[in-house]
């Protein structure tokens, strides 16, 4: 009986050895292993052998068993590979070729924030601002420290900050541009810095780790709070193509003083209240303020020859306000169901 | 934080305007209210009634039929409890009480018996967390009466503010904060709810000693000992307060230090007397080894940076976040130390952080609160115990250890200045009125102001010129600013090169190459790297990752549009897409101390099916671009050693610009197609913006038209199957550069007479001079020197 079982096991990888095919490869193991199989009628013959004699040969069985089995496997990966192997070498083609592309007839888009985004540039650079632009990963010095927000300043609980391996941190807003920008320009200058922002923070419909933002800042000899008004309804005039209501309310970021929520009157329900605005008619768009005399020095400016404003603009935000986009994960999605539309 | 109107409208008259009026009020001076909501509205429909009779449900087992009278009103209710009879005064909630959003009482049939309302329990009436039974009045409690009236101090109105709003305030922390603002908003008197007469009353049997050890990390520590105490539940005007604060009742002592600290704005805390070793209470910074387990019950290793309260041995208390259970007040306590200090900001909010013990007192000292309200809290403290227990006893004077006082804030500011930070033309009057109501104590000289900053105002909020700027703007009214245009000078600005070409590249690939801009997230992943197979751990890692799959940043943008090719192949038979954004490349740095940033443009275009293989879209894209742009020095290698895995090895090719490796075309790898699931044909396109801006653009420069006529030679070159065409055309180009004007492969061959293992390329050469016609011979030459060149490599014509 032994006997017969190693014969099996020779035959059977001899004959994986030749074999080409993976469907033959499965025959075999029909023929084998399968449940009318060689191995298989001698493992049910058991019953006629002696006790001491079935323990032996039953144990032997299960050896060879596992060995056919493995050799079955390698063969069968080996196969694979040379499929692979094969398809790619049919499927060579001659790249140096310039062959005429298949029809696209689909026209393509911008993403809805590059939309903006070039929009608000052109509308800033008409009124004379330059623009800027910073690393998005940034150091802490210039997206904390610079902007009056110390270490350990309760203010960083309003900005949850992912921080990398490296000791900087992802930008949290678009403010780390001013004081790089102070470096750069000589007052009176006018800079925009648009880009992409980081929060760490878990997403819904409301909140995303990842958006766009423009930070704007104007310094010159005596900028009042009544010229920011001035610049941020022009430019909302010009975002919405319509007059908009504003309203400014104090809000606190330690980099302007005073500072300021601008709120716009909520587009969507025209300011009766809905869901959007959480029925107060309001939208909360814009934080802005005159810039705070720390900053100022932070960026070699002496604070009292000079004075600015600056503001952040969430481009999301104004997107989901222009189209009535209820979802902002559908912006950093891929999606082009969505991106079609635009 | 919530704001309670109870609480407000006993400093301040507010009985003139609405809460909504109020709020906004607020809003648009102070801080941000989130919500106003009316607390307990439902009491005002729930009545006292009388249960007539008790019957039960002739359909149900456990329900009841009770007839109640509300004061001769007859009201049917249909009764889930066992608890009541006949006789019994009950809490009817009529139809139409508002419980909560979703929970409105309405008319109903229960199994057949119509309901009118319901009788609630006290768990139900919010006055209880559980409760058995609905809740019965005791005999002769009048009926018809609403419980808003029976309990009108449940009833209020409580405004919640923005937190964040008032990160800078921390005299905001506190309800006497707000009456101050809405006092000098509305013009009306404030008063404040301490009374230092109670001092008088105070004993001196016993004498607390206290000992602070770092004046810098402990400015302030004030006690007092309070005799006859009896811990028990509050009465229902402190739960109901506490309650609209937004905390829990605990117990009558508790909830007292937790009123004064939502009151007044100073945390404060009562210790057991008799569990304290020793008379003594020292505020020292925690040893290395000790150990301090909280009142929630955990047990924390103390650092040497952490401040804490102690006894002779022991520390009894985190100091400005949460005391300790070693001391804690019980139902066996009688005598208690009450506690009123203060704490260094910083020092607070990183042992808060540390152990992640966010409390309210813990929120508050991180602002950097006054050192002066420790005393005030403790008397009024002391005065609300007298109110719950009346034979409490003060049996110390107040022990107040004050090493380290503040500094007066003095600021000097013209009214000139104010008007002209604001641009707004606001009388004197008007500006010291303002400034007067906030308590800002003004010496004026003709304008010039000296202006003394209340303490509750200078820890760190008002210390410069512009502070006060802020203050009167925001009284005043930031509406009320009128807007005017800037005066200062305004050039044409310097244009950003780098911005207008990123523009350019976008506008040209999404209308000329029709494709769709996608963004994707800066992050990447290990799980998303090993399907890719080039997980080699590269890339700058985040601290603190919002998942697994998010916690690096990538160094590519093709796995971010590789997984965006499965997710739109699911919804459509063919698009272009293509992003243009940063990858981070860790090894390099922009600057010292940062990471360099490298800007690609990174498309693809997907396909069902392709009619001629997608590799082809992709490449002539690229070809396109460079065209666009004028590139001068770029190459298209076939494959290439930089190729990523998931490239098809034999449809790919290597983007070389300035002889650097700027990019890819390839397709997919079938294994990586396998992997993704994508079922059709994709090609993907990879390019450096950052060297392709900076490469030379070939000079527009005019040529020319040809003058003399061109003359094609075509010709077939049979060659092995693996032979790419341009290194055919390439030996023909050198052949006689002058001369040929074009080439052009016109096709490729394979099948019947031909060899199988080779193919015939079509070659159109087109020949002609700038400055002449060829003649026959010329031109007899040029194809013999071309065929010469083709046999010189190895190729020959067939």
């Amino acid at each position: 009986m032994l006997n017969k079982l190693e014969k099996i096991k020779s035959d059977t990888i001899v004959k994986i050895k030749d074999i080409s095919e993976k469907t033959e490869l499965e025959d075999l193991r029909v023929k084998v292993l399968g449940r009318k199989g060689e191995l298989t009628t001698i493992l049910r013959s058991l019953g006629t052998l002696a006790p001491e004699e079935r323990g032996k040969v039953g144990k032997q069985s299960n050896v060879i068993k596992s060995e056919i089995e493995a050799a079955l496997e390698s063969r069968n990966s080996e196969l694979s590979e040379g499929e692979i192997d094969d398809k790619l070498k049919n499927e060579w083609i001659d790249v140096t070729l310039d062959l005429p592309s298949n029809q696209a007839v689909e026209r393509g888009r911008l993403h809805p924030i590059t939309q903006i985004q070039n929009e608000i540039e052109e509308i800033f650079s008409s009124m004379g601002f330059q623009i800027l632009d910073g690393p998005e990963a940034e150091s802490e010095y210039y997206n904390f420290e610079a902007l009056n927000i110390p270490k350990h300043h309760p203010a960083r609980d309003m900005q949850d900050t992912f921080w990398t391996e490296d000791g900087n941190l992802l930008r949290t807003h678009t403010s780390a541009i001013q004081v790089r920008g102070m470096e750069k320009m000589e007052a009176p200058f006018r800079v925009v810095g648009p880009g992409r922002v980081f929060r760490y923070e878990a997403t819904d419909a409301s909140h995303e780790n990842t958006f766009y933002q423009v930070e704007g800042m104007m310094v010159g000899k005596d900028i009042s709070v009544s010229n920011l008004i001035y610049v941020m309804k022009e430019l909302l005039r010009e975002v919405f193509k319509r007059d908009v209501e504003v309203r400014l309310r104090p809000g606190y970021f330690p980099f302007v003083e005073p500072g300021f929520e601008l709120d716009i009157n909520c587009l969507i329900c025209g300011g009766k209240g809905c869901k959007v605005c959480k029925q107060t008619g309001w939208v909360e768009l814009l934080p802005c303020g005159l810039v705070h005399p720390n900053v100022l020095k932070a960026g070699g400016i002496d604070p009292d020859e000079w004075s600015g404003f600056a503001f952040g603009l969430g481009l999301n935000r104004l997107v989901m306000m222009r189209y009535a986009i209820n979802d902002i994960r559908h912006f950093q999605s891929g999606d082009i169901r969505f991106l079609r539309q635009f | 934080m919530w704001l309670s109107l109870n609480t407000i409208s006993k400093m301040v008259d507010i009985s003139d305007i609405t809460p909504e009026e109020l709020a906004l009020k607020i809003t648009m001076s102070t801080a941000e209210i989130e919500e106003i909501e009316y607390v307990n509205e439902h009491l005002k429909t729930i009545y006292t009634a009388k249960a007539e009779t008790v019957k039960p449900h002739p359909d149900a087992d456990k329900l009841t039929l009770v007839d109640t009278d509300k004061n001769g009103e007859k009201v049917r209710i249909v009764c889930g409890a066992s608890n009541h009879k006949a006789g019994d005064i009950v809490a009817l909630a009529t139809v139409g009480t508002k419980f909560s959003e979703e929970f409105i009482i309405k008319k109903s049939k229960i199994r057949g018996e119509e309901s009118f309302g319901m009788l609630c329990s006290d768990k139900e009436l919010g006055f209880a967390e559980s409760s058995d039974g609905i809740k019965i009045f005791p005999e002769g409690t009048p009926i018809g009466v609403p419980l808003s009236e029976i309990y009108p101090e449940w009833i209020d109105i409580r405004l919640e503010i923005d937190n964040k709003s008032i990160t800078h305030r921390p005299d905001l922390w506190g309800h006497v904060g707000f009456a101050r603002e809405i006092g000098a908003i509305l013009g009306k008197d404030v008063t404040y709810p301490v009374n230092h007469d109670l001092t008088k009353e105070f004993g001196n049997s016993d004498e607390l000693k206290i000992t602070i050890e770092d004046a810098k990390k402990s400015p302030r520590y004030s006690g007092l000992v309070i005799k006859n105490i009896k811990v028990e539940e509050s009465p229902d005007w402190l739960k109901a307060a506490v309650t609209s604060f937004g905390m829990r009742p605990i117990n009558n002592i508790v909830d007292i230090t937790n009123y004064v600290m939502a009151e007044i704005g100073e945390p404060m805390h009562a210790f057991d007397r008799n569990k304290l070793d020793g008379n003594e209470i020292v505020v020292r910074m925690a040893k290395a080894d000790e150990k301090l387990t909280t009142l929630d019950d955990t047990e924390i290793d103390l650092t040497t940076d952490d401040i804490v309260i102690a006894d002779k041995k022991n520390p009894i208390a985190l100091a400005g976040v949460m005391g300790g259970g070693n001391s804690e007040i019980d139902e066996n306590t009688t005598e208690i130390i009450l506690e009123a200090a203060t704490f260094d900001a910083v020092t607070i909010r990183k042992t808060a952080h540390k152990f992640d013990i966010r409390t309210d007192a813990a929120a508050r000292f991180e602002k950097s609160l006054s050192p002066e309200l420790t005393v005030d809290a403790i008397v009024r403290c002391y005065e609300l115990i007298k109110k719950v227990l009346p034979n409490a006893e003060a049996i110390s004077q107040i022990a107040d250890l004050f090493p380290s006082p503040a500094k007066d804030i003095t600021i000097e500011i013209t009214t000139d200045l104010i008007r002209k930070n604001l641009g707004e033309d606001i009388p004197d009057e008007r500006i010291l009125s303002i400034l007067t109501a906030l308590d800002y104590k003004i010496d004026n000289k003709n304008g010039k102001l000296t202006i003394e900053v209340p303490h509750y105002r200078a820890t760190k909020d008002v210390s410069i010129p512009v502070d006060i700027v802020e203050e009167v703007g925001r009284v005043y009214g930031y509406d009320n600013i009128k807007p005017v245009p800037p005066l200062t000078p305004c050039e044409t600005p310097e244009l950003n090169p780098f911005r207008i070409f990123e523009n350019s590249i976008k506008k040209f690939i999404s209308n000329n190459e029709q494709m769709i801009e996608v963004s994707g997230y800066s992050f990447t992943g290990e799980s998303l790297l090993n399907r890719l197979k080039v997980n080699e751990d590269k890339e700058l890692r985040l601290k603190n990752p919002l998942s697994i799959e998010h916690d690096r940043l990538r160094r590519a943008i093709m796995p971010n549009i590789i997984e965006n090719i499965t997710l739109n192949q699911k919804y459509n038979e063919s698009f272009r897409i293509y992003e243009m954004g940063r990858t981070y490349v860790k090894e390099e740095r922009r600057s010292p101390d940062l990471v360099e940033e490298n800007f690609r443009l990174t498309g693809a275009v997907y396909l069902k099916k392709a009619e001629t293989p997608v590799f082809y879209d992709a490449k002539n894209i690229i070809s396109s671009l460079m065209n666009f742009l004028r590139v001068k020095k770029f190459k298209l290698v076939p494959g290439g050693d930089t190729l990523p895995p998931y490239a098809h090895p034999g449809r790919s090719m290597t983007i070389e610009i300035d002889k650097k490796v700027a990019g890819y075309i390839f397709e997919l790898h079938p294994e990586t197609k396998a992997e993704f699931s994508i079922n059709g044909e994709a090609a993907i396109l990879d390019i450096d913006l950052n060297l392709l801006f900076d490469t030379k653009r070939k000079d527009k420069k005019f040529e020319e038209l040809q003058k003399f006529p061109e003359v094609p030679f075509e010709i077939s070159v049979l060659t092995e199957k693996q032979t790419y065409a341009k290194d055919i055309t390439s030996i023909i180009e050198k052949a006689e550069q002058n001369l040929i004007r074009n080439i052009e492969i016109l096709s490729i061959y394979e099948g019947e007479q031909i060899p199988e293992d080779k193919k015939s390329v079509s070659i159109k050469i087109v020949f002609g001079a700038k400055n002449k016609t060829l003649n026959h011979d010329e031109i007899e030459s040029l194809q013999n020197k071309v065929i010469k060149k083709l046999e010189g490599k190895g190729f020959n014509l067939r």
